[in-house]
């Protein structure tokens, strides 16, 4: 109930900076503040604020306790990508006055269809960024105040809806930073006194993890879906009707809706597919799921540090910036403030290897950061540090969520069907109705292979226009629409292929699912190997100057 | 949109008959040509026109030529001097001329006049039939027609924005000094920033940089001229600015914040007995960009509104309204054009909405 306290009163004081916080001057001599633009330190806030989401806050403690050290590439890649960002796009991006990719592409190639093909893939990309925003909010509502999945995704739906439609995006900027100060405020200071809580034992078991985790406690566990899992030694467990049942060595099935109490000390049993909790797979410093780590990490990496670049959200925000100069600058901030966010994410994630294990078996280690102060302190205190983890994570949830809403909703009414406000309104409500709808059977799915997705996505569409948009002038426009098409359709049908079907096993699992590494460059290739087939229009030339002369 | 999908996907109704369909499908040409022509011979799709050109008259080759040579061809090339040397006869001649190259295809050329002037001339190779190329001559000629007419209308609003600048009304200019020069002996220092706010305004309004500002500076402008103004209110003058940050590097047309505050004051605010208030509020709307500016003062009837944006209003009131909408309706499109809400005695709100970007709109 206090955690329900804590998300509505942060959404309250996030609707009223929106509406209220823009800068007011009640007299003509603070007119010239209010007219002065916003310095690179809040605008750094701002970002760093958006761009941190549910991924950030909730999917990655959980992927780090399922799958091992290598999760933490993850947040290299996060905040790697605006490295790309600064090099590459930031300065350029400003120059050519775009807001959006689908401005920058009518910018460089003058053609309105590009601009239409650009807005599908900027809604494709949206929505499945979306979906796992949607996801996490759905999980930390369900959790906090008890009620089924669905109903937290489509309360989460509504009060992002309603908040952009009272104005509560009014002041992005303001919003946004007070966001990121929550988020860390609200993720550091639990995790620090977690770390103080758990005790010596814990931090040295924490450190240097042994073969296997065993349970810290008598824990019960009830499996929400059918569950294959393995066992290295036999364990006697109590179901239900407090009856002992006595699992053999090896390998086990257990059917939706079983109940079983694991006795304290009692080794984790491995779910098919995954690596075990403290092996020697789980401590490799690599992602390896498929079994072919050094291409998955490096694939992974690509996709999100050139998916970056390409998300659109991210690019339009360094607008803001009055010289390419400032841009950088606030781009180095935005590191800055990553690098230290991302510190905190990974202590959930080790603490919970040792302290809520079972997490695992439940098939639910997104939920690992709300569930981690619970389970550890007891007492009011607990549930006061669970207010604040859930509140932070729900702050995740609305900044990033309103902000890619509006893009998508400015993306359908402004690139897809020419129109002004009221249909603005109506794209918000629309884009949020899909993304509950497409919420509500990926309970099961991890945060972060959806947030990838995006990224892959991203990384193979947008980032080669702007790439060679900003750096190429013989890019054409029919180059760039079959550059456009090729990666998108890559993209998103290889990962959704490996999210959705069932796959053919070896390589070609590793290549579906982490297909960054091959579909970035062949996006690369069809654009230039498209565009040498004809020659750019004079005016290229003078676009493309533009991008660079101060 | 959706009744062209239809058709698309539902069976006609009436079969059209294969004359129809060709006929329609030459107007969608002939309007298509028409586009690619919008900007002139100079323009960008110039290539794409002669290409057209080409399968409109079923012929080898297109050159169009301008007075100086060739700017765009497609199909069949000609050398330079072959080209030179018809387009000779043709400009001496004012009319169309048949010869035979070296290797002897027929080359017919008619000229392309523009306003009854002389401006270029259609080349058409292989086989082509006088009539045709002389039809198509002269639809080229039409389309250069209506490229050069846009440019006009383009010459005539920017000529709107100069005769605004022009507008800065002697009153105001009046009134400022006077009210300056009432202050130089009681406040000297307040006389001396009000002196420099003035240079500064004058400065911005006479500028020659170009067509488009950021918000930020359009809103130093109507600070300078709300500060002048309050000197002479002295004081019952209240304002308030609320800007997000994120639109302030926004380009807009140059003086659009400005006229609209400036008729705030001048009809709504000086007729009003006791403090007026006026609030300038700039926010972010996805890809919009929305500034509102509201007065609380006498108002105004809403048909006087009605006829003020369609410039049919008394000529004292308003005109730097109508000139704002039209400019705005002529950069973003007619959708983007200027919402008054007002009453009488009910104050005014006047909102600019327009887009973050559009293609050519660059702050200088």
């Amino acid at each position: 109930m206090t955690s329900v306290v804590a998300i509505g009163l942060l959404l309250l004081i996030s609707l009223v900076i929106g509406i209220y916080g823009v800068r007011a001057a009640r007299s003509a001599s603070d007119f010239l503040v209010a007219s002065r633009r916003v310095s690179p330190n809040w605008n750094a806030l701002a970002i760093a604020g958006e761009y941190l989401s549910a991924a950030s806050v909730l999917g990655l403690a959980g992927l780090l306790l399922k799958n091992g050290l290598g999760t933490i590439w993850y947040a290299v890649g996060f905040t790697a990508g605006y490295v790309a960002v600064v090099a590459l796009v930031a300065g350029p991006m400003r120059r050519s006055g775009a807001y959006t990719v689908p401005d920058f592409a009518e910018y460089r190639l003058g053609a309105p269809r590009l601009r239409k093909l650009c807005g599908c893939v900027v809604l494709v990309i949206m929505l499945l960024y979306l979906v796992p925003q949607f996801k996490g909010a759905g999980v930390v509502l369900s959790l906090v105040s008890g009620t089924p999945y669905w109903v937290g995704v489509v309360l989460a739906g509504l009060v992002v809806s309603g908040s952009i439609a009272a104005g509560g995006m009014r002041s992005a900027t303001y919003v946004q930073a007070f966001h990121y100060v929550v988020k860390l405020l609200f993720i550091a200071v639990p995790a620090v006194y977690l770390i103080a809580h758990a005790g010596a034992d814990t931090r040295a078991e924490v450190l240097h993890p042994e073969w296997g985790t065993h349970f810290p406690d008598t824990i019960p566990v009830e499996f929400a879906v059918d569950t294959r899992f393995t066992l290295d030694e036999p364990v006697t467990v109590t179901d239900t009707s407090g009856e002992e049942v006595v699992l053999g060595e090896g390998s086990h099935t257990v059917s939706e809706g079983t109940e079983y109490v694991f006795p304290e000390g009692a080794q984790v049993p491995r779910p098919e597919g995954l690596p075990e909790l403290g092996g020697e797979r789980w401590s490799a410093p690599l992602l390896s799921q498929g079994g072919y780590p050094l291409f998955e990490t490096w694939s992974t990496l690509l996709a999100i540090t050139f998916g970056c670049m390409g998300l659109p959200h991210v690019i339009m925000r360094f607008h803001t910036s009055p010289t390419a100069r400032v841009a950088r600058r606030v781009a180095v901030g935005v590191i800055a403030l990553l690098g230290l966010f991302y510190l905190f994410p990974t202590v959930y994630g080790l603490l919970g290897r040792v302290l809520t294990p079972e997490l695992v078996l439940l098939q639910g280690t997104d939920t690992v950061a709300v569930v981690l102060p619970d389970h550890t302190v007891s007492g009011s205190l607990g549930t006061f540090l669970t207010a604040l983890v859930a509140a932070g994570a729900f702050g995740a949830f609305l900044s990033t969520s309103s902000g890619l809403l509006l893009a998508l909703a400015g993306g359908l009414s402004h690139d897809l069907f020419r129109s002004s406000v009221p249909r603005l309104r109506l794209g918000v409500a629309v884009g949020a109705c899909v993304a509950v709808l497409l919420a509500l059977p990926a309970q099961m799915t991890d945060i972060n292979v959806l947030v990838v997705w995006a990224f892959t996505v991203a990384a193979s569409t947008f980032c080669p226009l702007l790439v060679l948009g900003i750096w190429w002038r013989r890019l054409t426009l029919p180059g760039a629409a079959t550059g456009l098409i090729v990666g998108a359709v890559t993209a998103t049908g290889a990962v959704g292929w490996s999210v959705l079907l069932p796959t053919p096993g070896g390589w070609f699992d590793v290549l579906l699912a982490q297909p960054a590494a091959w579909t970035i460059p062949l996006a690369f290739a069809t654009m230039i190997a498209v565009s040498r087939l004809a020659s750019p229009p004079e005016w290229a030339e003078h676009a493309v100057l533009r991008l660079h002369a101060p | 949109m959706s009744n062209r999908w239809l058709s698309r996907i539902l069976p006609a109704r009436r079969p059209a008959s294969s004359d129809l369909r060709a006929s329609a499908e030459l107007m969608r040409q002939v309007h298509a040509l028409g586009l690619d022509l919008r900007d002139g011979l100079h323009g960008r799709g110039v290539g794409t026109a002669a290409k057209r050109l080409r399968r409109m008259l079923g012929v080898d080759g297109i050159v169009l030529a301008d007075l100086d040579g060739s700017v765009s061809s497609h199909g069949r090339k000609l050398s330079a001097d072959e080209v030179q040397a018809v387009l000779s006869q043709v400009f001496e001649y004012g009319g169309c001329a048949r010869t035979r190259l070296s290797d002897g295809a027929e080359l017919y050329a008619c000229p392309l006049t523009v306003a009854d002037e002389l401006s270029g001339a259609l080349l058409a190779t292989g086989d082509p039939a006088e009539a045709d190329v002389e039809a198509a001559a002269s639809l080229v000629s039409d389309c250069l027609d209506h490229a050069a007419l846009r440019r006009a209308r383009a010459r005539i609003a920017s000529a709107n924005l100069r005769t605004l600048r022009a507008q800065i009304s002697p009153h105001f200019v009046h009134n400022a000094l006077a009210v300056i020069s009432a202050l130089v002996r009681t406040d000297p220092d307040r006389a001396r920033h009000l002196l420099s706010d003035f240079a500064d305004y004058l400065r911005y309004g006479f500028s020659e940089k170009g067509d488009y500002a950021t918000v930020a500076d359009e809103l130093e402008a109507v600070q300078t001229y709300l500060e002048l103004q309050r000197a002479r209110f002295h004081d019952r003058l209240d304002i308030t600015v609320r800007m997000a940050p994120e639109v302030l590097p926004v380009a807009i047309p140059f003086l659009v914040v400005q006229p609209i505050v400036e008729n705030a004051v001048r009809h709504g605010l000086e007729r009003k007995e006791g403090r007026g208030h006026i609030g300038v509020s700039g926010f972010g709307e996805g890809p919009l960009c929305v500034i509102e500016i509201e007065d609380d003062g006498v108002g105004m009837h809403p048909d006087l509104a009605r006829s003020l944006l369609a410039g049919t209003g008394p000529e004292a009131q308003g005109v730097g309204l109508a000139n704002v909408d039209q400019r705005l309706r002529a950069v973003y499109g007619p959708e983007y054009g200027l919402v008054i809400e007002t009453g009488l005695g009910e104050g005014t709100k006047v909102t600019v909405r327009i887009p973050r970007f559009m293609r050519g709109v660059v702050a200088q």
